[in-house]
């Protein structure tokens, strides 16, 4: 044995190493603290370059005090001595990486805490899981709390639960506790905890000593990290996490065994919940969720795809604005080439549509196409932001958020809330005043619109599951009933949040949304509360993670929200709503789907994320100037055109996504074209019956309704939003066959085309040569000339045709045009 | 061509790799189920087992979870707060006794048989209860899984220009959750969701929407927009890469199909069906959906889902609550029961009376059963911890019970069956053999069902 202690080789289970890469050793963490004699902590050793790790390096770990901390075979150190010392690891390329370590408290006798140890044991051993005692009802007459968020009832139901016989303190083997988990005595769930186990050993400690309960002093958790944070990796690569828990009495404890792994890219990374190894499979950028005791971290994994790429592709491509410089950064990392940048006719055809939701006309394109100014992107973008039809297309979208529905509200009310909605748009009101408007609203429906948005949800739990669900695409539902299991939203905090609501009345409220005029009087109650039916009294009131408030104030305590809501300290207000612009204009949020802004649902690209939700809040929540510069970006200009080194991603926006219309978008794109708008005179109700409605003339536009109740076959087959719940997610722009049965045989095209009015008729009569009406034909629907190709096919087949039939092939083009995926599509 | 079995990736949303006229082919068979020589593929490596050939499913899902100790597992035995306001009745099988509020059902127990010791581990929620049912596995984030009736329209071979996946009357609607809810391809991609019908087949000279051209448009114009289009479509390729894009394609070649198939027309016309047997199915949704399902089956199709109802809130459905929006016993006792009732017997003896009993397996499947103790509206709550499903033909013995609940029907005392079990005994009957597998996401050979599930063989035995 050498001189200072022996090396112990870090062998990490069956991990498959990989060849040395550069890059600078690390020993992770870099600083341990043991306390207390049962101190156990996991390091590992990585390469790092650019800070991202490399896969997990083969090492040998050395103690520099043996008497200080020792090492076990799989790399965990373990505290022996009160003292300080460093832990050496060595590479086999001879590079060396150190972890300063710290023990202390050895002398003090160690207690397990039922809060800290027991809770983990019995959440890893998946006691308390929906599945087995952590049901509502629990199982087989035991019951714990939903993944152990209620420690007290947990505590309570093992010590007193079944006449005392869980817990044996003078002979803690025979505890139920530890026979049942070891299968000891029957078990349904079998044997989930080994006896030799460590995890056993905390459990027979904690009865042997007393069974005590959870206290105030106990350390409470503050956060979790986890280890590395963000790793390069390749396929086939397995890479083992270490998540830390940081407990406010300043300990920082290797939680690893415990904490529960889930991976949000299974097409990436898998990960074993048990062990918290990530096994690459794919490309991409993954990552991986840890949850410990409430708290969510996230782990990032990239793994870059196999193409060559030249340095150069990145360097020399086009740069506009920050947002290309994120999203170039991001495809170098991945290999991932960029498009190029799209033709004019595309650019025409793809801007109009996202900004406005219109297609623009034949004379527009022409002018456009034939402009030789050299900013005339930029032009067209500050138009079409300026547009009137820009009001009717974010008014639609902003209410399909804000549930403007004829069946949840009365045709007056419903109209008063839309035109308030309206007003905002028109005169660009900042995001955050917006919010603000609609949170706090008081007085009359009618006058007011904005009280509306609390007519659509009368109680205080669903006021504030809809307010968290718009404005923080947060789902804050599951923790009405129980922590929330896949997010940091506790119980307590649900109804704090929902008890600032609690005051909320509505003169006339009640009873079917049908009945009476619509017209209700929103005021607020100097007092009363939401009762927390776990504890039976009212929680304080506090918005979700912000400041409580003092709970016998009388004052709105909705004033109170809107200033946590909207304070640039609450990160997930802009966010939410940058992420909602950026989706609207490529088809997929940063973070996707757009409604779930959880931390286990993370970003893309999260740099691009944090940067535009900065820009909207430097901007003083301007919408249109986020869009501005969304708009300018190289990156939305993209052509749609994949090239073969990024044909498979749609993720990291290399290349523009097609997709088809929103409903809305594509009905007004076809009574356009053809010449013909629509009717929209009846709304369908709850029961299924009609109403006629008399709010939308002749020539009304799908995206100028104000209401997802009106009757319309196409709109609700293309999958317009409901809006019967806040949410983006019931929109559907899925394709399906009842869309093209209904496109090729159904009355919204063919009645169109057959109109004397139409563009087909008056073409059809059109005596210039066939080649000009082919022509006029495919500027209006595709925003394009035709190829020398098709005109000449099309020549022949209308020279095929008798004159006396001109106008059903001209029709006939029309339909060809309209059922094209040129036309159907966003591209 | 492809062997869809050697190379994984070769799937329709995984396909970018694909050429055009590859993908074209892949796709048109793709949303009309395989081509023979794919098929016979299929069968070779074991996909698909000789002698099943005709087999089809009708699957009847009843939203809402019907209360099985209400209906089909009876406790005459247990307190009044379990046992509920009904008696059990004897049946034409001597092991069956079943509620008295199903009285058709009595006179055709020796035809199905129940299984009372269903359950699953998903959350008391409906839209859970449909994903995890209808595709054998608990969504947990991240994969999607097919519908058994996708997994079939991708394995077995199309039998007409009929879609080979249908679901009636339209989709389950909104049930409260926000999770991919079990109807459609997952992760085999939007080819294999179901051909939604979106009507309602007991309405006066119901038409499957759009099914036809309008009178003007006759074969020749039909076949000269067919032309059109494709000139129109060919000269862009910006849609090569996008799955959406693909499918729109595909989508308007399986229409045109239909369109011109008259067997397909045919299949949908309930009007050449005799008023007698119309009325024997019961003239409301539930009954002519199921009278469609048996028609559609004969046409070719292989999958038809009968929704018994669409939503839990403020229509009839089996969610029997006792409170607003949602329904109460007696809406069960005087309404739901008797449709279901009357539209599953005929059903039933429909096909059997046709000889096609023997290759149509009929499965009764819901997202839950209901809690054993009455609540305090009278109604009863969600149980996902025991419930009962029924099969019937396909090779199935009818009039037997297999699998025991506890005295109060709380939980699954013999033979507990899982979800997973229930779809790997649906490809069971259609000849699937669960050993194979499916091309899963990123290509990943995804097996047709999990290891320890097994198809409950006592049904056929």
């Amino acid at each position: 044995m050498r001189k200072g202690g022996s090396w112990t080789a870090l062998i990490v289970g069956a991990l498959s190493i990989s060849t040395a890469v550069a890059g600078e050793l690390r020993l992770l963490p870099e600083q341990v603290q043991l306390t207390g004699s049962e101190a156990r902590h996991r390091v590992r050793a990585f390469r790092f370059e650019d800070g991202f790790a490399g896969p997990v390096e083969k090492a040998n770990l050395k103690s520099g005090n043996p008497k200080v901390v020792k090492i076990d075979s799989a790399g965990t150190l373990i505290a022996v001595g009160n003292g300080e010392t460093t832990v050496t690891a060595l590479a086999s390329d001879g590079s060396k990486a150190t972890t300063a370590v710290r023990v202390k408290g050895i002398d003090v006798p160690h207690e397990w805490s039922f809060r800290n140890h027991v809770q983990p044991v019995l959440m890893k051993g998946g006691c308390n899981s929906g599945a087995c005692h952590g049901a509502l009802a629990g199982k087989g007459g035991f019951t714990l709390s939903l993944r152990g968020y209620d420690p007290e009832g947990d505590f309570f139901s093992i010590t007193r639960g079944a006449r005392g016989r869980r817990v044996e303190v003078a002979n803690p083997a025979y505890s139920l506790l530890l026979t049942k988990p070891t299968a000891a005595t029957r078990h349904k769930g079998g044997k989930v905890i080994d006896p030799n186990s460590r995890d056993y050993r905390i459990l027979a400690e904690w009865v042997a000593a007393g069974a005590k309960g959870p206290t105030d002093e106990d350390a409470r958790l503050d956060h979790i990290e986890v280890l590395p944070e963000q790793s390069l990796l390749k396929v086939g690569d397995k890479q083992p996490l270490i998540v830390r828990a940081h407990y406010n009495d300043g300990r920082v404890e290797d939680v690893t065994h415990w904490a529960k792994f889930t991976s949000s890219n299974e097409v990436v990374a898998f990960v074993d919940d048990k062990t918290g190894i990530v096994s690459v499979v794919g490309h991409g950028e993954g990552a991986v969720t840890a949850w410990f005791d409430s708290k969510i971290v996230i782990a990032r994994v990239t793994s870059p795809f196999e193409n060559q790429i030249a340095e150069s592709v990145y360097s020399k491509a086009e740069r506009r604005n920050f947002i290309d410089d994120l999203v170039l950064a991001q495809l170098n990392r991945l290999n991932l080439k960029p498009s190029p940048r799209t033709n004019d006719s595309e650019f025409i055809r793809r801007v109009y549509l996202d900004t406005i939701g219109v297609l623009p006309t034949a004379e527009e394109t022409g002018a456009f196409l034939a402009s030789k100014e050299s900013n005339k992107r930029g032009k067209v973008i500050d138009h079409l932001l300026s547009r009137p039809e820009f009001v009717d297309y974010w008014s639609y979208r902003w209410a399909d958020l804000l549930m403007i529905n004829g069946r949840l509200l009365r045709p007056e009310a419903l109209k008063s809330y839309y035109m308030w909605l309206r007003g905002c748009i028109e005169s660009n009101t900042p995001w955050d005043e917006i919010a603000r408007q609609l949170v706090t609203a008081t007085g009359s429906s009618l006058e007011n619109g904005a009280t509306n948005f609390f007519a659509v949800n009368q109680d205080p739990e669903t006021m504030a599951e809809n307010v968290s669900q718009t404005f923080l695409a947060l789902s804050i539902n599951c923790a009405k009933c129980h922590n929330h299991p896949l997010e940091k939203w506790t119980n307590d905090q649900y109804y704090g949040f929902a008890n600032l609501f609690a005051r909320v009345r509505g003169k006339g409220w009640g009873g079917d949304p049908r009945n009476g005029d619509g017209m209700r009087t929103l005021y607020v109650e100097p007092r009363g509360d939401l009762i927390q039916p776990r504890t039976g009294k009212p929680q304080i009131p506090a918005p979700l993670d912000g400041e409580p408030l003092t709970p016998d104030a009388t004052d709105d305590r909705r004033e109170h929200l809107a200033e946590w809501l909207t304070s640039p300290d609450n990160p997930y207000f802009t966010r939410a709503v940058a992420n909602r612009v950026w989706a609207a204009f490529f088809g997929i949020g940063i973070v996707d789907p757009v409604d779930d802004l959880r931390a286990s649902n993370p970003a893309s690209n999260e740099p691009l994320l944090a940067s535009i939700s900065d820009h909207l809040a430097k901007s003083d929540y301007d919408l249109k100037s986020l869009m501005r510069t969304i708009l300018q970006s190289e990156t939305y200009q993209r052509s749609s055109m994949t090239v073969p080194e990024n044909e498979s991603e749609e993720r990291y926006f290399s290349h523009y996504y097609p997709r088809r219309l929103m409903a809305e978008v594509l009905y007004d794109a076809i009574s356009n074209v053809s010449g013909v708008p629509g009717d929209f005179n009846a709304v369908k109700l709850q029961d299924g019956s009609e109403q006629k409605t008399e709010f939308y003339p002749k020539g009304t536009r799908a995206l100028q309704l104000y209401d997802s109740a009106v009757s319309s076959y196409f709109l609700k087959t293309f999958g317009r939003n409901e809006r019967a719940i806040a949410c983006e997610c019931e929109r559907s722009n899925q394709p399906s066959m009842v869309q093209v049965l209904h496109l090729s045989n159904g009355v919204t095209v063919n009645d169109k085309l057959t109109k004397k009015e139409s563009r087909a008729s008056i073409l059809a009569k059109d005596t210039r040569p066939n080649a000009a009406i082919i022509e006029d034909a495919y500027l209006s629907c595709l925003s394009r000339k035709p190829t020398p190709q098709e005109t000449s096919q099309f020549e022949k087949l209308f020279a095929d045709t008798p004159e006396a039939e001109k106008q059903m092939v001209v029709e006939d083009l029309f339909w060809a045009l309209m059922t094209s995926r040129e036309f159907l599509f966003q591209h | 061509m492809f062997d869809f079995l050697a190379d994984h990736r070769a799937n329709l949303c995984g396909g970018s790799h694909l050429s055009r006229r590859q993908f074209l082919q892949a796709g048109v068979l793709g949303a009309a189920g395989l081509s023979l020589p794919q098929y016979l593929a299929a069968k070779q490596a074991g996909g698909v087992k000789p002698g099943h050939d005709q087999r089809s499913c009708i699957m009847i899902f009843n939203l809402g979870g019907p209360s099985h100790i209400d209906l089909w597992d009876m406790k005459p035995d247990a307190p009044s707060e379990i046992r509920g306001p009904f008696k059990p009745i004897r049946t034409k099988s001597p092991d069956i006794d079943i509620s008295e509020i199903l009285p058709l059902h009595a006179k055709i127990a020796d035809k199905f048989s129940l299984i009372r010791s269903c359950y699953h581990s998903g959350a008391a929620v409906h839209d859970a209860g449909w994903q995890i049912m209808q595709t054998g596995r608990r969504f947990t984030g991240g994969i999607n899984t097919p519908h058994a009736g996708s997994v079939a329209s991708y394995l077995m071979r199309q039998r007409s220009d009929l879609p080979p996946f249908v679901v009636l009357p339209e989709l389950m609607g909104r049930g409260g959750g926000n999770l991919p809810n079990g109807q459609a391809g997952g992760f085999l991609g939007k080819a294999f969701d179901p051909f939604e019908l979106l009507a309602d087949p007991s309405v006066e000279n119901f038409n499957v929407p759009d099914l036809l051209p309008p009178d003007q448009i006759g074969a020749a114009r039909l076949e000269r927009r067919r032309t059109m289009r494709e000139i129109v479509d060919g000269a862009v390729r910006n849609f090569e890469a996008s799955e959406d894009a693909r499918l729109y394609d595909d989508n308007f070649a399986a229409a045109y199909r239909i369109m011109t198939s008259p067997q397909a027309r045919s299949a949908f016309d309930l009007s050449k069906e005799p008023k007698k047997i119309r009325e024997r199915y019961g003239m409301n949704r539930v009954g002519q959906c199921m009278l469609l399902a048996r028609r559609l089956v004969e046409n070719g199709v292989r999958f038809v889902t009968v929704n018994t109802f669409l939503t839990v809130f403020n229509e009839l459905s089996w969610d029997i609550h006792g409170s607003k929006p949602f329904i109460n016993v007696d809406q069960m006792k005087g309404e739901v029961a008797p449709m279901y009732d009357q539209a599953y017997s005929a059903l039933i003896e429909d096909l059997d009376q046709r000889g096609m009993l023997e290759d149509t397996l009929v499965t009764g499947l819901c997202e839950f059963g209901r809690t054993p103790k009455v609540n305090p509206a009278g109604g009863r709550d969600h149980w996902p911890q025991c419930f009962t499903v029924s099969f019937a033909g396909g090779g199935v013995k009818g009039g037997r019970v297999i699998g025991k609940s506890d005295p109060i029907g709380g939980f699954p005392a013999e033979r507990p069956v899982t979800p997973g079990d229930v779809v790997a005994t649906i490809f069971h009957s259609l000849g699937l053999d669960p050993n194979s597998h499916l091309p899963g996401p990123a290509g990943r050979p995804f097996p047709l069902t999990d290891f320890g599930t097994e198809p409950v063989k006592e049904l056929f035995a």
